[in-house]
């Protein structure tokens, strides 16, 4: 960056300090995490460990097993991979379709009420959901008792949990997409309509192709979000049958558990490979979004 | 449009006003057969003499200003300063490190830190504190519960504030930099006398922003600590009310006294991002279609 | 086909777009409207295109109400400053958007495309997305896109102002000649005065949501209703100097500090009631001479074919296009005559003019 500024007098040796100096600091903060990722990825791969080392049987260094993953031998886990793959890829395309729509009208069409369902989304888009999930609760308990509803979407259903997600990420979603709109010209918008395009055609057709990058970005950040659930589906779920890995992991996890820390973290890094691809393959994508994502994508 | 109207109609609005209702009700699960009753604000007045109600809300003062000012805001300026200031690849790298925790599932990062802080041999810190010569400590989560309840959430806390000062930083005119340069001015100095007075409202943006998320914020602590050890040594106020409504901890659900507790905050949460958004005038970013067909 | 305007009226709350547009076009005619930025040209100008609806009036297309006939139907075509084209698509699928969405079958959208296409020089671009097109490439792309569905009406939003100065001077022409082979109506909107000029064969001139006049070039030249468009229209723009304007004995005079001029009959007929007037004169209508008023050259600006003279009457300044073969230099004191046979005269106070 250009706020790097050498001035003369200085001498070469506090300089070239100086000029380290940032990084030496950078690097320790970051120290902790980076020993967090050491360590589950060495104890995936061993008997046991005391620290971040590796120990075998013996108490010596060494040990290395592949027996921790084992558990992908039990129906179990995929049973709680595939529920936190449905949540997750319904929270990209339920997120991702309705506030595409929903923030486009939002972004560039007249019609009554669009100033108050604008006002509505700002003030939610603010507003953390965790505080409702009492009332929420109660909901899904309602929609158990409907019919077909009830077996779909109620109280420990993945479709349940999902629609949750959904609803409460809703306007988050909403807002950035109409902040991707807003960036769109008006012109483009204008020559589609006198090219003889209706507004869902232009949408579809000349406005999303625009705004891939910024779809893209979100459903990456709904994935992670989704896959990554914890809180709702422990609160909404009872059994293995409905609830996800992040449940299932902590369940093994508490101290009480038989299972020991080794095939916990081996859990746990299998929950991981997901989101390190992801993030491997999209930094740029994810810092837009997490930066940028609650001053409206403007 | 009418699909999200819908939902959120349902997932926000209507429990609201549930929340509400609750509150005023006996509603538990011990009774959930029998009808249940209006009681007015009892289940506030009992909320308020709660023997731990003191307890719990310096719990969640300490919990919210600590954890800003140390990581969400303080920690988030270095950061921002440093990797603006430093290459910029390198810079950027450091970045998505630290937004590493953010995109961990937090139930995965809970386990992280709790092997960092078990006894030795077991526990991470104890291993280096060994390595370095110093005493090993006992079991620290039992004896530092704040250090890691602040640490697990700040870590996570920071990259939010890091991203959005970064970003103001790079948007602040070059040519302000280089004046300053011919000025004479040091580093210091100009991060003192310009890149500072740039930050203001990102500064306040962040942290009003952070303080209404850390307020209502309680899964980490909830799988860190459980609000422990001990009794309500780490609770928080968002973690009391899903406690006493959502979970078996007490034995029942008392839904109706768990609603008030959450109601409250509920209530600040929605006054204050009301005003932040007046302050920080989100209605600018509102602009009128300009086109007239539908 | 006719375009007629009654009453038109956009605002927003209380910004007013444009404000009570009474106009017609006849069929076929190319129709410029000239005003400088923010007078309200494009709101108009998407009002006749069914994108922004009127807050009060009417449009008519040959005689028929279309004020609330979506754009789709309108039968249309339009090219805007920023082109508009769809960055994702093609040349070929550009050109071709309008026909594919009247589902006009493949081979013959084929045909069609590569017809307008090679009309607009663009035949061996077809594969190119429009970042990989020079600025005029794409404003053929924008043409061909205008033209491919044969529109009855053609509008023009400032087609040519990202262009380089040589490359507006082609397309002008290009445009004018394309309009005149394929006879259809135009409305071209541009700020520049030249473009509308020589291009259109009548002039809107707009003026803070107002239309100002409505008339062919050369009227607008030598008869401009106020002192706007007389100031507008015209390069060099017009000189305006306050003078008084006397009757001696049946003949007329203006006088001014250091002027005094003889005015002809029939133009002063039209002021004896107002002595105090502003007098419009072009730079070419003022030339070097032996006798006349005298002045002092405070700037040369070279024009190439002339010289643009700034000379200092006293307090007043007045510019001049001289022959740089007479050599003229700074702080030269020369001496201009004034040809008031041309001379427009205008209220002070209305801006109107006085004679016509
Ligand atoms: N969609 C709109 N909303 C509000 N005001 C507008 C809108 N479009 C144009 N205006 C205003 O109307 C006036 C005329 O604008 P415009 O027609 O674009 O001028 P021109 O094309 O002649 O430069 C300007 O003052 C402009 O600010
Ligand atoms: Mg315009």
């Amino acid at each position: 960056m250009t706020t790097r500024f050498e001035t003369e007098q200085k001498s070469g040796l506090l300089q070239r300090i100086l000029t380290a100096l940032p990084y030496v600091v950078l690097t320790i903060s970051i120290v902790p995490i980076i020993i967090g990722f050491v360590w589950i990825i060495v104890a995936t791969f061993s008997y046991r460990t005391q620290g971040i080392l590796p120990i075998n049987a013996q108490g010596k260094i060494g040990g290395l097993t592949l027996q921790n993953w084992t558990f992908l031998l039990d129906a179990k886990i995929w049973r709680v991979t595939f529920n936190s793959a449905m949540i997750a890829l319904g929270m990209v395309v339920g997120v991702g379709f309705l506030s595409s729509l929903t923030g486009y009208a939002l972004s560039r069409m007249n019609f009554r009420g669009r100033k108050t369902f604008l006002g509505m989304t700002l003030v939610l888009h603010a507003f953390r959901p965790e505080l409702l999930l009492i009332a929420i609760f109660q909901v899904l308990l309602f929609i158990a008792g409907i019919p077909i509803a009830g077996k779909a979407f109620g109280f420990n259903t993945v479709g349940g949990v999902a629609i949750v997600m959904v609803s409460l990420e809703l306007p988050l979603g909403i807002w950035l997409m109409k902040g991707f709109f807003d960036n769109i010209s008006w012109d483009m918008e204008r020559a589609a309509l006198i090219d003889g395009a209706s507004r869902f055609r232009v949408w579809w057709e000349i406005i999303l192709p625009q705004i891939k990058p910024g779809i893209a970005a979100l459903a990456i950040f709904n994935f992670i979000s989704g896959w990554n659930a914890y809180l709702i589906p422990y609160t909404f779920t009872i059994g293995t049958k409905v609830s996800n890995l992040s449940v299932f992991l902590n369940q093994f996890s508490s101290d009480t558990s038989p299972m020991g820390w080794n095939q916990v973290a081996a859990v746990g890094l299998f929950q991981l490979i997901p989101i390190l691809i992801f993030f491997i393959f999209t930094q740029e994508a994810l810092l837009n979004i997490y930066g940028g994502g609650t001053k409206g994508g403007a | 449009m009418t699909p999200a109207t819908l939902l959120v109609t349902v997932f926000f609005f209507v429990p609201a006003l549930i929340l509400f209702i609750l509150s005023l009700t006996d509603l538990a699960s011990s009774n959930f057969s029998e009808p249940w009753h209006f009681i007015g604000l009892l289940n506030y007045q009992r909320m308020f003499s709660d023997r731990f109600f003191p307890k719990i809300l310096g719990n969640t003062i300490r919990y919210v200003t600590l954890t800003l000012i140390f990581f969400n805001v303080g920690l988030a300026l270095l950061l921002a300063l440093l990797t603006s200031y430093i290459n910029r690849r390198a810079g950027f790298f450091f970045r998505m490190l630290w937004l590493l925790p953010r995109i961990t599932p937090s139930v995965v990062y809970i386990v992280m830190w709790r092997r960092m802080v078990q006894q030795a041999p077991f526990g991470i810190i104890n291993q280096f504190l060994g390595w370095f010569g110093l005493s090993q400590q006992p079991h620290l989560l039992n004896e530092h519960p704040w250090l890691f309840v602040i640490l697990a959430n700040g870590f996570v806390g920071a990259s939010f504030g890091m991203l959005i000062f970064s970003s103001a930083i790079e948007s602040i005119p070059k040519d302000l930099f280089t004046a300053a340069k011919v000025d004479g001015a040091s580093t210091l100095q100009i991060i003192r006398d310009i890149t500072l007075p740039m930050l203001r409202w990102p500064l306040l943006f962040v942290t009003s922003y952070q303080t209404l998320s850390l307020l209502v914020s309680f899964e980490y602590i909830l799988l860190l600590t459980n609000g422990g050890p001990g009794l309500f040594t780490t609770e928080v106020w968002a973690l009391t009310s899903y406690k006493r409504a959502l979970s078996t901890y007490f034995g029942t659900n008392q839904w109706g006294y768990g609603a008030a507790w959450g109601l409250v905050l509920v209530v600040i949460a929605i006054t204050a991002s009301v005003i932040y958004l007046r302050v920080f005038r989100f209605d600018d970013l509102v602009q009128e279609p300009k086109i007239d067909v539908l | 086909m006719k375009v007629e305007l009654t009453n038109l009226t956009k605002r927003w709350g209380d910004v007013v777009g444009a404000e009570g547009i009474d106009l017609s076009t006849k069929d076929g005619e190319f129709v410029a409207f000239l005003g400088p930025s923010g007078c309200g040209k494009t709101t108009t100008l998407l009002m006749i295109a069914g994108i922004y609806k009127p807050t009060v009036g009417e449009i008519l297309f040959d005689d028929r109400v279309v004020n609330t006939v979506p754009p789709k139907d309108r039968n249309i075509g339009m090219v805007f400053q920023s082109y508009a084209l769809y960055p994702h698509m093609t040349v070929f699928q550009n050109i071709g958007y309008p026909l594919k969405l009247q589902k006009v079958p493949k081979d013959e959208l084929q045909k069609h495309v590569q017809r307008v296409a090679d009309m607009m020089g663009i035949g061996h671009l077809m594969d190119r997305k429009p970042a990989q097109l020079s600025g005029g490439q794409q404003q053929r792309v924008a043409l061909g896109r205008a033209l491919i569905k044969e529109p009855q009406l053609l509008l023009f939003d400032e087609p040519l102002s990202n262009l380089d100065a040589r490359l507006r001077l082609s397309m002008r022409s290009e445009i004018k000649r394309l309009q005149m082979d394929l006879g259809i109506t135009s409305i071209y909107v541009t700020h520049d005065q030249i473009e509308a000029m020589t291009m259109a064969d009548r002039v809107a001139v707009m003026k803070d949501g107002h239309l100002q006049a409505f008339a062919p070039p050369d009227e607008l030249y030598d008869h401009p209703k106020t002192l706007f468009i007389a100031g507008f229209v015209g390069n060099p723009p017009m000189n305006f100097i306050e003078v008084e304007v006397k009757q001696e004995n049946g003949s007329y005079q203006v006088l001014g500090p250091g002027i005094h001029l003889d005015l002809p009959a029939d133009r002063g007929e039209k002021v004896a009631r107002s002595s105090k007037v502003i007098m419009g004169i072009r730079p070419e209508d003022i030339s070097l001479a032996d006798t006349g008023v005298k002045g002092e050259v405070y700037l040369i600006e070279p024009l190439g074919r002339d010289d643009l003279l700034d000379v200092r009457i006293g307090e007043t300044a007045v510019r001049v296009l001289a022959d740089p073969a007479l050599g003229v230099r700074m702080r030269d004191t020369v001496t201009l005559h004034f040809n008031t046979d041309t001379a427009q005269l205008f209220d002070p106070d209305t801006e109107q003019s006085l004679l016509w």
